[in-house]
Formats: C-alpha cells, structure tokens, sequence
C-alpha cells in the first residue's frame, strides 16, 4: 500500500527523518518497494548533527533507516488513508 | 553479517590486487573505479586507491599500502549521495552514512581520537565520502550505489513486508510517543484503526477482529475514529468480558 501511496507522491517535497535524526528535505523523486527512497534538490533541515550534508543534489536513503517522511498536508486525504490501510490489514 | 565500517585486507594474491569476494555466497565485482581517495569520517583524504563495488558492499583498497583497505555492507549504509558543494566539502565526492551498531549512543568524541591515534576504531566511522579524481564519474558511481544497495534490502525477518508495522496517522504517532502502556495500546488502537493489526500477538487479534465486526455494525466510523478516547474505553470494557 505504501508503495504505492508513495509512488504518488514523486514530485513532491518531502522531508524525511532518519532514525539518527537527520531530517533531510528535497524532492521525492523516486521510491521502491522496500521504501528506499531517492530524493533531488536535497538539504538538511535545522540539524547540527551532519552538516557536512548540506546540500547533496541527489540522495538515496535506504528505506530500513527512515523513520518518518513528512508530507505535504494538501497530499493527503486522511480518510482515504485510514479507509485503503483497514483494507489493507484485513 | 558486520555493520558498520571495517578494515580489508583480503587481496588477490595474483598480482590484480583484487578484493576476494564471497562469491560461494553469489557476492560479485559490479564496477571498479580506480584513483579513488577516501576520507573516513572526519579524517584527511587518503590516497591513491581503487573503489571495488560488488553486489554485498563497497570495499577500497589502497595502491600504495597493500594491507590498507576499507569495506562496508550496503546494509550498513544508511544513505548515499553526490556531494558537490563546495562549502559542505572541498572536493565534490560520493558522500556516504554508514549505520553503526552504537547508533543510539551519543558519542561526542568519535572522530576525535581518530587524528592522533595510529589505530583507528573503524566501528565508530559514521561518515565516509569516495573523492573520485574524476569527478565526471560522481554521477556513474552514484547510481552504481543505488542499484547495488537496491540490491540489499532489509532481510525479512518477522514478515512484515506490507508495513504492518507503519503508522498511518498523526494521532498513532502521539500516543507512540506517550504511551508507557503497551498492552493498553494494543487495546485501544486496534479497535478504532486496523483490524486484525496483531504485532505479533495473533490469537489475540483474531479475538479482537470477531468483537470489532460486531461492534462495528453498531457504531457509526467516523464516530469512532473521531471519539477515540470514548471507543477506546468502551472496547476495553467489551475485551474484558
């Protein structure tokens, strides 16, 4: 489901925090199945931890590490959410 | 397999200086990109050396100390990308994090030993940035990482491949952060979010799923999932029958 859900979502900024709690936000500009994802345009949102990331042009993060991505509210129709996931879970 | 970074020293011994792979266990050579320095966390570049990627990690060898190597698992690699801003780093370069196993710990000091000290703890190394002489090639190296680490995904270990475990709504996420009560929250999100959404306890979901269709006939959704503090309540009351 999320794959998909993500799929959508390219072109779209996105900020995605990593589970070192690195926040990168950039362009979501591809995703796989395991919710790898590649971002474009990239830079370091507000942290002091990596600042040596600044912004990369590209990225890839490899999807086991994200913790969150953060999306854009006008993407995200939460009653399609919540309906498409009790499906999904069935 | 090791996380983080480690030392290589296994080398062909027929002259290609080539890294000896796993190839028992199907590990092979992708691509070579030779005059490649490495910059190991916060420490200078070294150089000359070779980039080996194969389809497990990314190993450099050095040319000019032949029991000088480094490799890293795509595992361990929780990210890559091109660096070419100059302010971020002098030399435009693949720029890689590697995960480590102390990842939660908060070591203010990891790289600094590294720079008077001969014996580096490679295990700590939490950045590592690939500065090919050619920088043409940044782009190529680039999405050689992605296909190999694509090529690595996490192993499966509990089936949770279709992301039962993701939160899927900002209200989850506060009570995640929270929630001291584990088996309290089992309870009450089950029965206003998914069915059937078990983390593990099986039998007990299945408990749950018959009660919810029940309870669902009677309740109107967006009742419940709005009330939440209400339905929580009133489902725990009925679980405890």
């Amino acid at each position: 489901l999320f794959f998909s859900y993500f799929k959508d979502l390219v072109g779209r900024e996105v900020t995605v925090e990593l589970k070192n709690d690195l926040a990168i936000r950039g362009t979501l500009h591809s995703v796989d199945q395991y919710l790898n994802i590649k971002l474009e345009n990239t830079r370091v949102v507000d942290q002091d931890k990596y600042p040596h990331m600044l912004s990369v042009r590209n990225c890839f993060i490899r999807g086991s590490v994200v913790r969150y991505v953060q999306l854009p509210p006008e993407e995200v129709d939460i009653e399609l959410l919540h309906d498409a996931t009790r499906r999904e879970a069935r | 397999m090791a996380v983080g970074l480690r030392h290589f020293t296994a080398r062909a011994g027929n002259g290609s200086g080539e890294p000896i792979l796993d190839a028992d266990n199907g590990e092979e050579l992708v691509h070579v990109q030779p005059s490649v320095s490495v910059a190991v966390g916060d420490r200078a570049p070294e150089s000359p050396g070779t980039l080996y990627i194969t389809t497990r990690q990314v190993i450099w060898l050095s040319e000019l100390d032949r029991e000088k190597g480094y490799a890293v698992y795509f595992l361990s690699l929780s990210l890559h990308a091109v660096s070419r801003d100059p302010e971020a780093y002098p030399s435009p370069c693949i720029y890689t994090q590697i995960e480590t196993e102390a990842d939660e710990v908060e070591d203010e000091s990891k790289d600094s030993d590294s720079e008077c000290s001969e014996v580096l703890d490679l295990s700590k190394i939490r950045e590592m940035r690939f500065i090919p002489s050619d920088a043409n090639q940044l782009d190529t190296l680039f999405q050689v990482f992605c296909e190999c680490a694509e090529l690595n995904p996490e192993p499966i270990e509990e089936g949770e491949e279709e992301g039962h475990n993701w939160i899927f709504s900002a209200d989850q996420l506060e009570d995640e952060a929270g929630a001291g009560d584990d088996v309290e929250w089992h309870f009450s999100q089950n029965p206003t979010n998914t069915i059937g959404h078990s983390n593990g306890h099986h039998d007990l979901a299945s408990s749950v799923l018959e009660l919810q269709i029940n309870d669902q006939r009677f309740e109107d959704a967006e009742e419940m999932e709005q009330d939440s503090d209400t339905g929580h309540h009133h489902q725990s009351q009925h679980l405890q029958d």
